[in-house]
């Protein structure tokens, strides 16, 4: 009895002596599976992982709920927000009937970009210090640099001129910035492209079989960065320019090009989940069934599904038993089509039924519930079949796996030929240009025209969001006039009303 | 080793600890109060051993004791009573009653402490208010019993737990007040494992007092004693109740008639066609609210054994408690088992050790998705359609799509299918189908938690203690998702089932030492606490595996079993980072003869959460008394008999972040898919702010208690909290392309009144207790961030912006949106609602629409017109206890309430047109006159009526609620004497039987944390009715 209690007193003592030495070094701790930013992009394989973080952001094309294609789609005179309700995204529908107003901007149309952007400046101030090669330095600092040139030129467009930024700012010093001119963007992108270029690969790796991809696939390249730059200059009105980048990019009208881009044979093919990095593929969104993403991911980095595929299927898809017709997925029925841009194909065109559904041709070989805005027309193009759904983790509606094009060959073609029109080029040239883009899809020749370079962009492109900028660039703003389009305000959306609280900055004219 | 060897010594100090004693004489006698009449039931202890007896039917006793003992008579609501036997061998005592006993303590943290020398605001509830009650939870037994303390239960979901709010809305962030169980620090979501037979004690630290817990005490701190045991013969305790539960009230909605006959209505406004063509042909229809609301069982058994000598004491419970919910009762289950022991000895002269140990299980069946515009059953059962049947016979529609074709179609024992809604879809679903779905899921958690300590006093007044406490719990779940097919549309059906375990755990401890040192010199009395602790929480650990793809298809069969092939499964782990406090503080403790009162208090913490500027942080508190009913120039009088003021003052600290928010930190999850495969990405993701440091909360306390005619106790307290350097996001602008970094900036101010009043006295062969209390508070967000005036804490899906909002000037949580000033009658009404320049303000509108409120008064309605519309908080809450005793009989009940707050109806999901209706859509505008608050019907909606959120959609949410009633008999003590029992009591009880509210919704009594107030389909609080028995042995 009498050494149990000399222990227990000894042993308590001992506790009580653990307890005192706790001090200062007590309550410091390092955190788990993070990293403090000064131990970070210490080396190649940390400067790559932040490379990655930056080229993220490129899936605001077709990623989340607020995505570009349909937002974009919205406000062109060729869709309608649809959805469940009148009140099934108030951003999409307040830019689709032009009532957007700086509160139902949704923010991240304006942060996002500056996501990438944030991204890419901490990597170019901190990579000169980083143990790696000097090649793959020189790579992924190009990589960096027209990405961040890329985010700025999405910018550019949405809002006008806005706040430039290109490396990390003290906290502080974020409330201080004001908008800087559009031109002064346009100058310094401009710059960093053409300094980049040469550090890009001129083509990715060939891949290991046909049936799987590059294993750099989604990567920069000479070719994508040239394109890009292209409609940088294309948007400037800067025509020769414009046309000399694409050109670069786009070869021989009908062939293979320097970069090895080349119009795919079929149209259908371009949608087809089998056929991603397609010969006609320069810039390219990648989605992938394997990210397991459930809800709490969408819209966060780490989703990597494609969310047009949910939003734009027909509402409550059904089929009877034996039927003939395709088995799409229920969507959520957003961007419904025009029935004036069905209308508008040649009965003969191929894209028109590849492009769009008309439900009501399926007859009663399936039916579904009309949404908000319903016309029966849905944007084909991006509405998979049952059999495409991922069987994997996460939610089905958030792991569809169809790539997206911010640029492909058939748009350089139709830039090219624009800007030689504008810019007093070779007119044989952009004609054989705007030929390649119609003997495609087996359609005779047209003279090629101003005219009939638009009218081919919204047939050969409709649906992949470039409809809006192109009317707004080309100054034919009164198609969307019936719909609210204001002039000397719609031209740009509105700044979100929290991203630009506290500081110096305008809010959009007439917002 | 060292655990088990104390455990060791502990159980053999209870074999060794019952000793027999010397040579005694018989002594009788009778015990009586003040007006002569006999106190049956009184204890007679012989002092300074464990031998007792108890006073029968006509307060008579007979006991053993030496000829030179000293007799202690002791009864609830009386004072104690000493009397020498002096070799007498009848003893008569008169025992006085007291409302308040003198003797009576208080827990105040490192201590307890006289009541009547108290100088803080605290609350206290005491176990044996508790005895019998139908708590499942310890947040429930705060309800209604104090004052200044606000609990909201976030859903009838049995075993959920309730929104805590001491003395308001301290902070923007985290409002939980810190539990701490027997001097162990419990997080808020933690303290479900307790068993409520188990307490000896609450008290709640609302002001100053509760300091003492320095960084994790501003949102004030709820103590928890556990039963000791008390010397004197081994009693043997059961307390069990059975009964079942049903709801008490539902929601209206329409039945098909009226359903089909609004529906033609609406499109006819729209300027569709009907679409029924005989809506009486449907006639009632199906009643969802029908299927999801069924009777529930429950049951709760509680045994507990307590005995021990002068040197040992222990205290040993086991409890059982089983309770279904009332919705969808097989998917809705709550079931706790505890086990505790408690002991204490003395070694020796100068020391004792004691223990507390305690091991809980729980098994919870949750429904799921409550309180969500997202699906889930009382969601479903509100919006979906009524044409709909419940089970789908026609075999018209069963042989076609989607019944054929699809799978994953649920179906009752006949083979018919379960209903799907042709119309109403997304989430919604068939509520049976739905428990399909969810069949075999559970969530379990295992908490074992103990402490030891050692007390050594070497010297009269001066003690040190040393405690060591471990908390250990294991907690997950496992579910099983079938293959499902609720409706035409995504995201209602799952074509891959997959079963899914979660396995998590975290361990904390800490270690407490203190020094304290009492010392009495003439009338003035002295205490002084010296301490010091560590408090550690070590991270989480979780891992998540799911495998998919199982060849079978129901819960039954579902298992890991199964070794799906490596491409469908999905394994996740995470481990959290540790979270450290150390701490030294001290207490000066100082009364003149109980007359004058001093206490001051002082801790100085440091937290792995903060900067290296701000690691360590003070935490003072001052609080004084003056008792003018103990000064010599009170007259003597039987008005107020006593009188005391009391004033405090202190800071306390909220340290409730995330680890390593101060930091820069670069984290992955910013991936990109390249080659096809997916590519973790790494970025920063917020700037560092090294100067991040506690929120302070500076609480200020005046006060008078007041003993009124001997029997009537009166508690006033007037407060106010005001809390600086809150921790809110800063509102980076847009461009910064980075989350929000935490900063100090916000500011709130509570300041309130509570009222505390107790009555008990006893009336020949009655007794009665009564208490009420009733607090009034008033919250203001003084800042949030500099520029930042507002932000939104609760939307409703399909409506712009956000509803609940926290601005500055403002109550937290406050409704904003579109106020609607009625309803346009007629055209002329719309046409001459026009703005300054002659144009009208709603071009949109049509007679039938309402008329909306042009706030900024620029003449069109716009998100500027937006306007405050009331308060998600109630001004004032209120509750009363009473019970009676009458001879063998005693009866008990509790009511409380709110009122002042406004409740959001947003349980119609609006973007799902066809969705049912509530009632009141049948008082909707027809025609002139017909409605000034109800809209025509429509859903194209061009005025907004319906995807506004405006005064629309709110209700008052007052109400008063008889939260529980109980009556209970005691058999007569002659009868029960012989089978052994001292106790033998019966009782049948109540809960929830009557609420008063003008509220439409399922229940007025809505928590959730701190976006209250919204009601998306809350899970309504149940009625039970129980059946009890209380023996003693």
């Amino acid at each position: 009895m009498k050494t149990i209690k000399r222990k227990l007193i000894w042993g308590f003592a001992g506790l009580a002596l653990i307890a005192a030495s706790c001090g200062e070094d007590f309550v410091t701790a390092s955190p788990e599976g993070e990293f403090f930013e000064d131990n970070y992009y210490q080396n190649e394989e940390q400067a790559f992982s932040g490379l990655v973080a930056v080229y993220d952001v490129l899936r605001k094309n077709s990623s989340g709920f607020e995505n570009m294609i349909t937002m974009m789609n919205a406000g062109s005179d060729d869709f309608f927000a649809g959805g469940g309700g009148p009140s099934d995204g108030a951003g999409i529908h307040g830019f689709d009937d032009f009532t957007i107003d700086p509160v139902n901007m949704p923010s991240s149309f304006y942060k996002d970009w500056y996501r990438g952007i944030a991204r890419a400046n901490v990597l170019l101030l901190k990579m000169p210090q980083a143990n790696m090669s000097d090649a793959a330095r020189a790579r992924f600092t190009a990589e960096a640099r027209v990405l961040r040139s890329f985010y700025y030129f999405q910018l550019i467009n949405m809002f006008g001129d806005v706040p430039f930024i290109t490396e990390p700012v003290l906290t502080a010093d974020l409330f201080n910035i004001d908008k800087s001119p559009k031109a002064e963007i346009y100058a310094f992108i401009e710059a960093e492209m053409l300094a980049s270029i040469a550090d890009l690969p001129v083509m990715l790796p060939a891949p290991a079989s046909p049936t799987v991809p590059s294993v750099e696939a989604g990567r920069l390249t000479q070719g994508s960065a040239r394109a890009i730059l292209g409609k940088i200059y294309l948007y400037q009105n800067k025509w020769s320019e414009a046309a000399a980048q694409f050109a670069e990019v786009n070869g021989t009208p009908g062939g293979t090009s320097q970069y090895g881009y080349k119009l795919v044979e079929n149209f259908a093919s371009l949608w087809s989940v089998s056929n991603k990095w397609n010969s006609e593929s320069i810039l390219e969104v990648s989605h992938t069934n394997l990210s397991n993403a459930g809800w709490g991911n969408w819209g966060s980095g780490s989703d990597e599904g494609n969310s047009v595929n949910q939003m734009v299927g027909p509402r409550g898809y059904n089929r009877p038993d034996n039927s003939t017709a395709p088995s799409f997925i229920s969507g959520w029925s957003f961007n419904p089509v025009a029935p004036e841009l069905y209308n508008a194909y040649a009965p003969n065109d191929p894209r028109r039924d590849i492009s769009i559904l008309n439900i009501a041709a399926l007859g009663n070989q399936a039916g579904y519930a009309p949404g908000d805005q319903d016309t029966g027309f849905f944007l084909r193009k991006f509405m998979p079949l049952t059999s495409e759904t991922s069987t994997g983790g996460g939610n089905t509606e958030l792991n569809y796996r169809q790539n997206t094009y911010w640029i492909r060959l058939a748009d350089t073609y139709l830039m090219e030929a624009e800007a030689i029109l504008n810019g007093g080029g070779d007119i044989s040239r952009a004609q054989a240009l705007l030929d390649a883009v119609r003997i495609r899809v087996g359609l005779a020749p047209v003279e090629v025209s101003q005219a009939a370079i638009a009218n081919e962009r919204r047939l050969e492109l409709a649906g992949e969001g470039f409809r809006f900028f192109d009317l707004v660039r080309t100054g034919r703003t009164d198609l969307l006039t019936p719909f609210g389009f204001q002039s000397g305000k719609n031209e740009v959306l509105p700044l979100p009303f929290n991203d630009i609280a506290n500081t110096p900055i305008q809010q959009n004219n007439n917002y | 080793m060292k655990f088990k060897k104390v455990l060791f010594f502990c159980i053999s100090a209870l074999l060794f600890s019952f000793i027999g004693h010397a040579q005694n004489i018989s002594i009788t006698g009778k015990v009586t109060d003040e007006t002569g009449l006999p106190v049956p039931g009184t204890t007679v202890l012989v002092k300074g051993t464990q031998t007792a007896s108890m006073t029968d039917i006509d307060g008579n006793y007979q006991i053993s004791a030496p000829s030179n003992a000293t007799l202690v008579y002791s009864f609830i609501g009386y004072q104690t009573l000493e009397l020498a036997v002096n070799g007498k061998t009848r003893v008569d005592a008169k025992i006085q009653s007291s409302s308040e006993n003198l003797e009576e303590v208080v827990v105040v943290g490192y201590g307890t402490q006289k009541k009547s020398v108290v100088t803080g605001a605290i609350s206290q509830v005491k176990g044996e208010a508790l005895e019998g009650q139908p708590v499942t939870r310890i947040e429930q037994t705060l309800q209604g019993r104090t004052s200044g303390v606000y609990v909201a239960a976030n859903a009838g979901q049995p075993g959920s737990p309730a929104t805590v709010r001491v003395r308001g809305m301290t902070t923007l962030n985290n409002n939980d007040p810190l539990y701490v169980v027997d001097g162990i620090l419990v997080d808020a979501g933690a303290v479900q494992f307790l068993n409520q037979a188990d307490i000896e004690s609450v008290e709640v630290l609302k002001d100053a007092s509760a300091s003492v817990y320095g960084t994790q005490s501003a949102a004030g701190v709820i103590l928890i004693t556990t039963k000791k045991g008390k010397s004197g013969k081994l009693t043997v305790s059961y307390n069990g109740f059975a009964g079942f539960s049903d709801e008490t009230r539902r929601v209206g909605v329409l039945n098909a008639t009226q359903y089909a006959t609004l529906i033609n209505e609406r499109d006819t406004n729209d300027g569709g066609p009907i679409r029924y063509a005989d809506p009486a042909a449907f006639g009632r229809g199906t009643d969802w609210q029908d299927v999801i609301f069924q009777n529930a069982s429950r049951q709760s058994h509680d045994i507990n054994i307590s005995g021990g000598t002068d040197n040992s004491k222990f205290y040993g419970s086991f409890s059982l408690l089983d309770q279904e919910g009332i919705v969808l009762p097989s998917i809705s289950r709550y079931q706790r088992k505890t086990i505790r022991l408690n002991s204490e000895h003395k070694l020796g002269k100068y020391v004792t050790i004691g223990q507390t140990a305690t091991y809980s299980n729980e098994k919870n069946l949750g429904v799921g998705n409550t309180n969500s515009e997202f699906g889930g059953p009382l969601s479903s059962a509100l919006n979906l359609d009524p044409l709909t049947p419940l089970i789908e016979t026609d075999p018209a529609i069963t042989g076609a799509y989607p019944y054929t074709g699809e799978n994953g179609i649920f179906r009752d024992r006949s083979g018919n299918p379960y209903g799907i809604s042709p119309i109403v879809t997304n989430e919604m679903s068939n509520p049976l189908a739905y428990q399909e779905s969810r069949r075999g899921g559970y969530g379990y958690a295992d908490n074992l938690m103990g402490n030891v300590y050692l007390e050594i006093a070497p010297m009269d007044g001066l003690k040190f203690r040393t405690t060591a406490v471990g908390k250990l719990a294991y907690y997950g779940s496992q579910s099983f998702t079938p293959e499902y097919y609720f409706n035409n549309g995504a995201p209602g059906n799952n074509d891959v089932n997959n079963i899914s375990r979660v396995a998590s755990k975290n361990f904390y401890w800490q270690i407490e030492n203190t020094l304290t040192y009492t010392k009495r010199i003439d009338a003035h009395n002295f205490a002084v606490l010296l301490g010091q602790g560590s408090y550690v929480r070590e991270g989480e650990q979780t891992q998540t595996t799911t495998y998919r793809n199982l060849p079978v298809d129901n819960w039954q069969e579902a298992s890991f079993g199964f070794q799906v092939p490596e491409a469908d499964r999905t394994t996740y782990a995470n481990t959290g980072a540790d979270n450290k406090i150390t701490s030294v503080f001290g207490r000066l403790t100082y009364d003149f003869n109980e007359r004058y009162l001093v206490q001051a208090f002082i801790r100085r913490d440091g937290s792995t959460n903060f900067g290296e500027n701000n690691k360590f942080g003070n935490f003072p508190s001052l609080s004084l008394g003056w008792v003018p009913s103990k000064e010599s120039f009170w007259p003597e009088n039987n008005i107020v008999t006593q009188l005391k003021f009391r004033a405090s003052w202190g800071v306390a600290g909220n340290d409730r972040i995330a680890p390593f928010r101060y930091a820069s930190l670069v984290n992955q999850g910013f991936n990109y898919t390249i080659g096809g495969a997916v590519v973790t990405g790494s970025t920063i993701t917020r700037p560092a702010n090294p100067d991040l440091k506690w929120e302070e909360t500076t609480k200020r306390n005046v006060a008078a208690d007041i003993t009124m005619f001997r029997d009537l106790t009166l508690s006033l307290d007037l407060w106010k909290h005001k809390t600086t350097g809150i921790l809110q996001d800063l509102q980076l602008p847009g461009h910064s392309g980075l989350d929000n970094p935490l900063a100090n900036l916000g500011e709130v101010s509570n300041t309130g009144f509570d009222i505390e009043l107790g009555y008990r006295k006893k009336l020949g062969d009655f007794t009665i207790g009564l208490n009420g209390n009733i607090s009034f508070m008033k919250n203001k967000v003084e800042s949030i961030s500099e520029g930042l005036d507002f932000y939104g804490i609760g939307g409703v899906q399909s409506m712009p912006g956000d509803i609940l909002r926290v601005e500055v000037g403002q109550p937290f949580g406050y409704f904003y949106g579109y106020k609607h000033l009625g309803i346009f009658q007629n055209q002329a009404q719309v046409d001459a609602y026009v703005n300054a320049e002659g144009n009208p303000i709603q071009p949109n509108a049509r007679p039938g629409d309402f008329i909306w409120q042009d706030t900024d008064g620029n003449g069109a309605i716009s998100a500027d017109d937006r306007t405050k519309l009331g308060k998600s908080l109630p001004d004032y809450t209120y509750g009363f206890t009473f019970n009676i005793e009458y001879k063998n009989f005693d009866f008990n009940m509790m009511a409380q309430g709110a009122a002042g707050n406004k409740i959001f109806n947003a349980m119609r999901r609006l973007e799902l047109s066809e969705a049912n209706y509530q009632s009141a859509a049948l008082n909707r505008w027809t025609g002139e006159g017909s409605s000034n608050t109800y809209p025509r019907l429509t859903k194209t909606d061009p005025n907004e009526n319906y995807s506004r959120p405006s005064n629309f959609y709110l209700e008052d949410g007052d109400y008063l609620r008889l939260k529980t009633m109980q009556l209970g008999y005691s058999l007569p003590k002659d009868v029960i004497g012989q089978a052994g029992m001292s106790r033998a009591r019966i009782y049948v009880m109540a809960e929830n039987l009557v609420t008063f509210t003008k509220y439409t919704g399922f229940d007025p009594e809505i928590g959730g944390g701190n976006s209250v107030g919204i009601d998306r389909g809350y899970y309504p609080q149940a009625r039970s009715f129980m059946l009890g028995v209380n023996l003693t042995f």
